[in-house]
């Protein structure tokens, strides 16, 4: 299993730079934009995957609540993190898109801030793990809060958008030439393969981590609520 | 930026190239932090197994 | 006793102890305002920005105070082991939850006969009976908002370490919706809702409260499991 994950993200890597090369050297500049244009073969893999990776982290914790079982939890990790990482990545490539095309390090239009907010609430249940010492405990409350987060999700995504309806907000490229397709589908499923390597390489750490622990016993109310 | 011919935006190769390290920077550094944290998990498991 | 009516039984003694400490509660709506004062100074607060930011002002004012207001409420229970005596006696966790939730949604509504009079006074906003109507509605369909996750966060967050830095951290993001819609809906009232945006965003203030009570309710009593 563990080199079945680690062929993937060989793959992913090879995908990756592959996609990239065609995507910054072959592909034509954008009608517009020009080369700038080339951060979308970064950005929008990016974009989709991380939205992917919180999906399976909803997923997980969903698992984790319903059959208790340690390895959910620890995909769970493996999850958070990669959706921060990815977060914050686009993030950043957004900024240094919108600074060319736009003039602006930042704007609140519907993705970016969307994307800001995912950002601090899967950061924030990572933050939360941090301060839960009792694996049972945090395996709970992280699944708990990683529920409430990706709801929110679509929640923000509207209301930002209705938010800025009326004002005439610069928007991201909707469609997409066709000869501009290949280097993006390279590198997302790059970004996939990538981004499921390393969840699972993270889960089994925590795995082994948790192995080295004592096993949580079963505690009374009493000492549990020690905190 | 600077427009070039016809409106296109041009100069942004910095940014792309910025945009694009960044990115390859990031997955390293994760890469490079799982594998000590495995290292470091496999390190307390073995020592666990020795008590 | 029904659920129903346990939850009814947690409320009334939450806000029953609330009332007991007053002092503090006082003390929660006393920040609400000093925060509105410091806002008043952050911009000129009579000036065009002051008017327009008014309503985020409000909003956030209230968010700043509702840590404060959530975080009493369950400092009882950890400070005496409360928590665990409650679970002891046969009452349902989702009882303890919606009785909590409803107590602390109370108390927040209270915090808006105080905070909106001051707004519109530190802020020059002039508000007319509909007006004050369709406010109220606003501002308890937001303290609703805040008050669901707000008590299942602050139950977790009040048995951890580091407490006070992780309620906010993971209350604030989440209640981003309730800002926009309060922040909106305040301003449609206020300076004229030309294209009936109004309706919608009560609705999807109104589907968020429903939303998180639900999923709150639903999720609060794995967070006692041990």
């Amino acid at each position: 299993m563990r080199n079945v994950a680690t062929g993937i993200g060989l793959l992913g890597i090879l995908l990756l730079l592959v996609g990239s090369y065609v995507g910054l050297f072959v592909a034509p500049p954008e009608r517009h934009m020009g080369d700038v244009q080339r951060i979308m073969y970064v950005h929008v893999p990016t974009a989709w995957i991380g939205l992917l990776c919180s999906t399976f982290a909803m997923i997980f914790a969903v698992a984790y609540l319903w059959t208790g079982r340690n390895r959910w939890d620890d995909r769970l990790v493996g999850a958070l993190e990669i959706s921060v990482i990815l977060g914050g990545l686009l993030l950043v490539q957004g900024m240094l898109w919108g600074r060319v095309t736009w003039g602006v390090w930042w704007t609140w239009d519907v993705r970016l801030t969307t994307s800001l907010i995912m950002f601090l609430l899967f950061a924030g249940v990572l933050a939360l793990r941090s301060f839960v010492e009792e694996p049972l405990r945090r395996a709970t409350w992280s699944s708990v809060a990683t529920i409430i987060a990706y709801v929110d999700v679509p929640l923000v995504y509207f209301c930002v958008r209705w938010f800025r309806s009326l004002h005439q907000m610069p928007s991201s490229p909707e469609t997409v030439h066709s000869s501009m397709i290949i280097p993006l589908r390279i590198n997302a499923f790059a970004m996939l393969f990538i981004a499921i390597w390393l969840i699972a390489w993270r889960a089994r750490i925590e795995s082994k981590s948790r192995g080295a622990e004592r096993p949580p016993e079963r505690i009374e109310i009493k000492g549990a609520l020690n905190g | 930026m600077a427009e070039g011919p016809a409106g296109v935006i041009i100069g942004g190769w910095p940014y792309v190239i910025t945009a694009y390290s960044i990115t390859a920077v990031a997955l390293a550094l994760n890469i490079a932090r799982l594998a000590a944290r495995e290292r470091k998990a496999d390190r307390e498991k073995e020592s666990d197994s020795n008590d | 006793m029904s659920t129903f009516q346990q939850a009814l039984f947690v409320a009334r003694k939450d806000l029953l102890l609330g009332w007991r400490a007053r002092t503090r509660t006082l003390a929660v709506a006393l920040f609400g305002m000093v925060t509105l004062v410091l806002f008043s100074f952050a911009v000129a607060a009579d000036g065009e920005v002051g008017v327009s930011a008014a309503a985020g002002f409000l909003i956030v004012a209230l968010l700043l105070s509702s840590i404060l207001s959530l975080e009493e409420s369950f400092r009882l229970e950890t400070e005496d082991r409360a928590l665990e005596g409650l679970l002891l006696l046969p009452v349902d966790p989702v009882a303890i939850f919606y009785g909590k939730a409803i107590a602390n949604f109370v108390l927040l509504v209270l915090l808006g006969p105080v905070l909106l009079p001051l707004t519109a006074i530190f802020f020059s906003l002039e508000l007319d009976g509909a007006n004050l109507l369709s406010l109220a509605l606003l501002w308890v369909l937001a303290a609703a908002g805040i008050a669901a996750p707000g008590t299942l966060y602050a139950s977790m967050t009040s048995r951890v370490t580091g407490r006070d830095v992780v309620l906010p951290l993971l209350l604030f993001p989440l209640t981003l919706p309730i800002l926009m819609a309060g922040v909106r809906s305040f301003d449609l009232i206020l300076r004229g809702d030309a294209m009936s945006q109004l309706k919608g965003w009560t609705l999807l203030l109104a589907a968020f409260d429903l939303v998180y009570w639900v999923l709150c309710g639903a999720l609060f009593s794995r967070t006692l499991e041990e």
